[in-house]
């Protein structure tokens, strides 16, 4: 009984995956025309060096688009990123401005970067952009084309490439298949506004009247809260099927496991119970239940290698359809799908995140608040404190 | 203050990463100077031969491919980061014994100089082809079974060779440079790219080879920072 539970689970998963790869097919098929090309600000906040930082940056200063400033948002001289985004102004003087600024009191980091950019940018349209990120050279125009007046915000979809570390593989492993399959689900299928940080375009006049930075500046994940608030407000937000590249080389196994055990609470934070769905388009963990719990004898073994293979052949099919390249490291997924189910759990137990070295225990709809020693003690401390003085 | 590293190793010895990559390795990461430093390791001791048997060193025979291929780089590193490329060599007098042992950086090498010689000759050959002469890891290392402790142990014999002493390599400071009031400069002795991230040179020169070396020989404008990502 118990086995045809499990693989009755096994096989909806597979179901469910399935119809995302067709969900991501059905993206890629669009197709939008327009001569529509306002200039743009991009804004590029940076910390740190990231693989590939020159390229990643000089990538936005070779754009076939008619008029835009590239503005390179630091909180320090001292950060190595800084010599990087020197050279690259140097390359490109009329195009790139530097802002280097650490007044705003943002908890969110990334936030924190870019405010006195956003100020010093000079045209009614931005768009935020990692640093981590790699773009074509028509990228700002095939983004642009969905920016219609009923459009408050424009993103894109994903892809992770370069790796060559066992972390980097492991990471576009992830963004390849899970990451960017369950976007396209979302957008194609579920109809759910869905904004990815790694590339946002806005006006500025729907970013303030949606409240600006101060909304989004004690939040984790700032680009849902500003995609959820552009579409309570009534204007659309729209994925493009133009794919960015994020390029990762030489990840450890931690920062692998740190980044995606920071998505995953972000995930349990915004999604609730709906968060427990997630286990479904993981089919390689729920058939490995089947031998945990029906024994390992041959079948049950058998189930699992077959899940297994079958999961390598669409995540290559996944890859084939998103234009990357073979790679052996694709034999890797299954090891990758279980590592991911266990970071799976970790937001059950745990609220703490480590981001951009700073440590913050993470609230309802991804507030964050700094942490510190002893912080449960002093919550309950300062709730004291309140029920006493009031 | 020019970013530099003037220790860096490629698959030409026992690094991992191909020249070109390790090219874009620092130039992705904002360097203005670096320096190609493959192994040329004796070939008179046990340890030598098995560099030569696996491959672990630039020869005499690869010697012209190996500047040849530095050079396209540079060319390539210069049209692109505004990064110079200094070609050089580790000569590498490895024995079983620390204490006999001796890794010596000659930046802008121009011939091929054997690691067999004797150090005078290795020293006054470096200074007819007017290259820089930098003693690598000149102390006891952490973590290390087998260190190169010979030059310093006749530092009052040899220190008129030499331009500049490494005082920090990778994680590692040797204070006892400091202490002689040598001139100095650190390096990350890169194999790897996890190897980015250690000590490294800043200079107050022009960026050029010419510029660079002038400012490590009289050691003026040169300071060490810990390069962390």
């Amino acid at each position: 009984m118990l086995l045809w539970i499990i693989l009755s689970l096994v096989i909806l998963s597979l179901t469910v995956y399935i119809l995302q790869i067709l969900a991501l097919r059905k993206k890629l098929e669009e197709n939008y025309t327009s001569q529509y090309y306002p200039p743009i600000s991009v804004i590029k906040p940076l910390k740190g060096l990231d693989d590939n930082l020159f390229d990643n940056l000089e990538s936005f200063c070779n754009q076939d688009y008619p008029e835009y400033e590239v503005i390179l948002s630091l909180q320090d001289y001292n950060d190595p990123a800084y010599r990087v985004a020197e050279k690259i102004k140097n390359k490109y003087p009329e195009l790139v401005k530097i802002i280097v600024d650490n007044s705003s009191n943002a908890l969110n980091p990334k936030v924190k970067n870019m405010i006195a950019a956003y100020e010093a940018s000079q045209y009614e349209h931005f768009l935020i952009s990692d640093s981590n990120v790699c773009v074509d050279r028509n990228y700002l125009r095939e983004t642009v084309i969905l920016m219609t007046p009923d459009t408050g915000l424009v993103t894109n979809l994903i892809k992770g490439v370069g790796g060559k570390s066992i972390g980097a593989i492991f990471e576009n492993l992830q963004l390849n298949s899970f990451i960017i399959l369950s976007v396209s689900f979302l957008d194609k299928f579920l109809k759910m506004p869905c904004s990815i940080g790694k590339s946002m375009l806005m006006r500025k006049k729907d970013f303030e009247e949606i409240g600006g930075w101060n909304t989004v500046k004690d939040v984790l994940a700032e680009d849902y809260i500003i995609g959820k608030l552009m579409h309570a407000k009534g204007k659309k937000v729209v994925l493009s099927n133009h794919i960015i590249k994020n390029v990762n080389e030489y990840w450890s196994l931690r920062r692998f496991l740190n980044r995606h055990t920071r998505w995953a609470k972000i995930r349990w934070r915004i999604a609730g119970a709906k968060y427990f769905t997630e286990l479904f388009s993981n089919p390689v963990f729920l058939s490995l239940l089947v031998p945990i719990l029906c024994g390992f004898s041959k079948i049950p073994i058998l189930i699992f290698v077959a899940v297994s293979i079958l999961k390598i052949v669409l995540d290559v099919y996944v890859s084939r359809l998103i234009n990357l390249p073979k790679s052996f490291s694709d034999i890797l997924i299954p090891v990758k799908d279980l590592i991911t189910a266990f970071v799976w759990f970790i937001p059950l137990v745990s609220n703490k995140i480590n981001w951009r070295d700073n440590l913050y225990i993470i609230g309802k709809d991804t507030v964050i608040i700094p942490y510190e020693r002893n912080f449960s003690l002093r919550l309950l401390y300062n709730k004291l404190k309140e029920v006493l003085t009031t | 203050m020019l970013l530099c590293d003037f220790h860096i190793h490629t698959k030409y010895s026992d690094g991992s990463v191909e020249l070109r990559k390790v090219i874009d390795i620092f130039g992705q990461a904002g360097f203005d100077v670096i320096a190609i430093t493959d192994h040329v390791v004796n070939g008179d001791s046990m340890i030598g031969k098995l560099a030569y048997k696996f491959r672990l060193t630039v020869t005499e025979e690869n010697f012209n491919e190996y500047m040849e291929n530095i050079r396209y780089e540079a060319e390539r590193a210069w049209n692109k980061y505004e990064m110079l490329v200094i070609p050089g060599v580790e000569i590498s007098k490895n024995y079983i014994s620390s204490d006999r042992s001796a890794h010596i950086l000659i930046l802008d090498i121009k011939e091929f100089i054997p690691a067999c010689k004797s150090y005078e000759a290795i020293f006054l050959e470096a200074k007819r082809q007017d290259a820089i002469v930098v003693a690598c890891h000149p102390h006891n290392m952490k973590g290390e079974i087998r260190n190169t402790l010979y030059l310093w142990n006749n530092r009052d014999k040899y220190e008129k060779y030499i331009d500049a002493w490494e005082i920090a390599n990778r994680d590692d400071v040797f204070s006892v440079v400091s202490l002689r009031k040598y001139p100095y400069i650190a390096n990350s002795d890169f194999h790897k790219p996890v190897h980015l991230y250690s000590w490294k040179t800043l200079l107050n020169c022009e960026k050029t080879a010419s510029s660079v070396k002038s400012c490590i020989r009289h050691n003026k404008g040169v300071a060490i920072t810990l390069f962390r990502g």
